[in-house]
């Protein structure tokens, strides 16, 4: 099972509650929840907030994507994954992304949840331009897609 | 032809709207566009080199939505984006 979404900030909030709703299964032993939320400091500048900008289309495709990958490489029992990231201006401590994972085992959860945060931050169109205290706000560079692997 | 290009990311800089207009006289690639883009930046912004540096390390997605290298083909009237090095998490 698995669900994607780019959340406005504007206009909700990514929760941990609708991501156990959907993640609950009494086939599944082991769950795990992890949230990316935006830190006070990056390259020695006080972070106040952080507004990311998202290609929505290509980002719910990329989700879709790594989620399958993970399957056939991981061999995953009784899968299930809840992805959601927000676009938006996302103020300090505020979460940007919640990848919430269940399958039989814990083993699994752990290699689950660590492959879609590292292959978004490869694959997926998000960009972050951070807001500063008391200077101007930045464009964080990024990486390239790799053409070859997208 | 007429292509829209939709900015994302520092690209967005480009331009107070969210998307820039070309127009081609006949069929180009990726790469040709790629170098309209390059020379609109360098029009524009002559001082900010990192501007530049980001469109040469840009992909190109197509209307479907694909990513495409810099030999594909625009052979009509299309809507594509640009995608400068990505960051999110």
């Amino acid at each position: 099972m698995f669900h994607c979404e780019v959340i406005d900030n504007s206009k909700e909030k990514i929760t941990i509650q609708k991501a156990k709703k959907f993640i609950e299964s009494q086939k599944c032993g082991a769950s795990l929840y992890f949230l990316g939320t935006v830190r006070d400091h990056n390259n020695d500048k006080t972070v106040t907030g952080i507004t990311y900008d998202s290609h929505d289309v290509m980002v719910k495709k990329s989700f879709k994507e790594i989620y399958e990958d993970a399957i056939n490489k991981l061999k995953l029992e009784h899968p299930t994954a809840f992805v959601e990231h927000a676009k938006g201006y996302v103020p300090l401590g505020g979460i940007s992304v919640i990848i919430a994972v269940a399958c039989k085992h814990r083993a699994q959860v752990y290699e689950f949840s660590r492959f879609i945060i590292e292959e978004i931050k490869k694959k997926t169109p998000i960009w972050k331009k951070e807001h500063y205290l008391g200077e101007e706000t930045t464009w964080l560079e990024g990486k390239p897609i790799d053409i070859n692997k997208a | 032809m007429k292509i829209k290009l939709e900015l994302f990311g520092v690209c967005r800089e480009f331009s107070d709207q969210d998307y820039l207009n070309f127009n081609f006289d006949s069929e180009i690639k990726i790469k040709d566009l790629r170098k309209k883009v390059e020379s609109l930046v360098n029009k524009k912004f002559p001082e900010n080199k990192n501007f530049l540096e980001m469109v040469k390390k840009s992909a190109f997605s197509s209307q479907n939505n694909e990513i495409v290298n810099d030999d594909f083909k625009l052979d009509k009237n299309q809507t594509i984006s640009i995608i400068p090095p990505i960051g999110g998490g």
